[in-house]
């Protein structure tokens, strides 16, 4: 067929374009997501049985958690379209890790040096590298599947991005469950999972979001 | 030779339903990916043809994506290049084309069409019936929505649906045939 014969049965009888309804359709698929991974959380490893005690720590570190989501949003939604430039919103993540980074060596130089390795690991093993990104799974795969409708370019990091972003989402979601309160813990291996699921995404994402 | 303006005024009636700006829009495209194209995959002209094709079908049906805060050509140039990208990386010959940047206000469109390789025609012999009824009257028979709906004993928005639907699909089969 020649280019020409194209362009005449494509341009022929267009109709005006449809305004995706995507931001509705995007906040359900994030509130459908992290209620999911709640269930998953509460059925599957149960709340902790200390929540009433510990609602500060709890708070604190959902709230981590939902700040690493929201510093990555911009991103993901930029990436969503093609040809917009990315700008200041890797340049906003890369700060944010270095401000945990930083908030966790503070953590660990105030406290007693015996105290530090068990501050920074937990005192176990760190299960949230585990449990994030398996949290992570309901918000991502929604967020794949809604992406479809868009025309994403750059399909490794727009699968890393939506990675994190779930990683954050599901991060929330295990603040209920994490018996861990230390600071050095959180900001280092909350954001350590939330790379797994950022690495992830971008493997997963280079070939799902393929169009 | 368009500009910036030119295309993205086009692209916006377009977008609101003016066949004769969205066919300016698209040949307008088509002339500036040829270039894109030809100079990334020097000596294969009709490989650069097919991925010409290729991506105005995705720019078609994909126009929804374009958002108009931004220059239209950057919407333009990161669809080609994604496709050339997803082109290459079937026909595993990375080697040959750089995909550096490079000065786009440089380029001057080329409307000399060669022949493409690719059999639109067989492709959409592929389409499910539905699909390809709608899109063969409709499309290249040129004949209305509403006598197409009557003929068929579809919906009308059935079978609107069925050629957004179809064009979809063709873009999808397009990016599976194989190339060597």
């Amino acid at each position: 067929m020649k280019t020409d014969r194209l362009i005449d049965m494509l341009a022929k009888g267009v109709e005006p374009a449809q305004k995706p309804a995507w931001k509705r359709r995007f906040a359900l698929t994030i509130a459908a997501g992290l209620c999911v991974a709640i269930a998953m959380i509460v059925i599957g490893a149960g709340v902790r049985t200390d929540i009433g005690a510990a609602l500060a720590p709890v708070l604190m570190k959902a709230g981590f958690a939902a700040a690493a989501a929201a510093i990555v949003l911009p991103l993901t939604l930029q990436l969503m379209r093609p040809g917009r430039p990315l700008g200041g919103r890797i340049l906003a993540i890369g700060a944010f890790v270095a401000l945990a980074a930083l908030i966790a060596f503070v953590a660990l130089m105030g406290a007693d040096p015996a105290e530090r390795m068990r501050l920074l690991m937990g005192g176990s093993f760190p299960w949230c590298i585990i449990f994030i990104p398996l949290l992570a799974t309901p918000t991502a795969a929604g967020l794949l599947w809604l992406m479809r409708a868009f025309a994403p370019t750059r399909l490794t990091m727009t699968g890393a991005a939506i990675g994190a972003f779930s990683g954050g989402v599901g991060a929330m979601a295990y603040a209920l469950y994490c018996p861990v309160d230390s600071v050095a813990f959180v900001t280092i291996w909350y954001v350590l999972a939330i790379a797994v699921c950022a690495a992830l995404g971008a493997i997963i994402g280079a070939r799902l979001l393929r169009w | 030779m368009a500009d910036e303006t030119a295309l993205r005024a086009w692209m916006l009636q377009g977008l609101g339903g003016d066949e004769a700006a969205h066919r300016a829009f698209l040949t307008e495209s088509a002339a500036l990916l040829r270039t894109f194209f030809r100079n990334r995959l020097r000596g294969r002209p009709e490989d650069a043809e097919d991925l010409v094709q290729e991506t105005l079908v995705a720019l078609h049906t994909k126009r929804d994506s374009y958002d108009p805060a931004y220059p239209i050509t950057a919407w333009l140039y990161a669809i080609a290049r994604y496709r050339l990208i997803d082109h290459l990386r079937r026909a595993k010959h990375r080697a040959h084309a750089p995909l550096d940047d490079y000065e786009i206000a440089n380029e001057r469109p080329d409307y000399e069409a060669a022949e493409a390789r690719l059999d639109m025609m067989a492709l959409l012999n592929r389409l499910p019936d539905k699909q390809r009824t709608a899109i063969t009257m409709v499309k290249l028979e040129e004949r209305s929505v509403s006598e197409t709906a009557a003929s068929t004993g579809l919906s009308e928005s059935d079978v609107k649906v069925s050629i957004h639907r179809g064009l979809k699909t063709l873009m999808r089969l397009l990016g599976q045939e194989d190339r060597s």
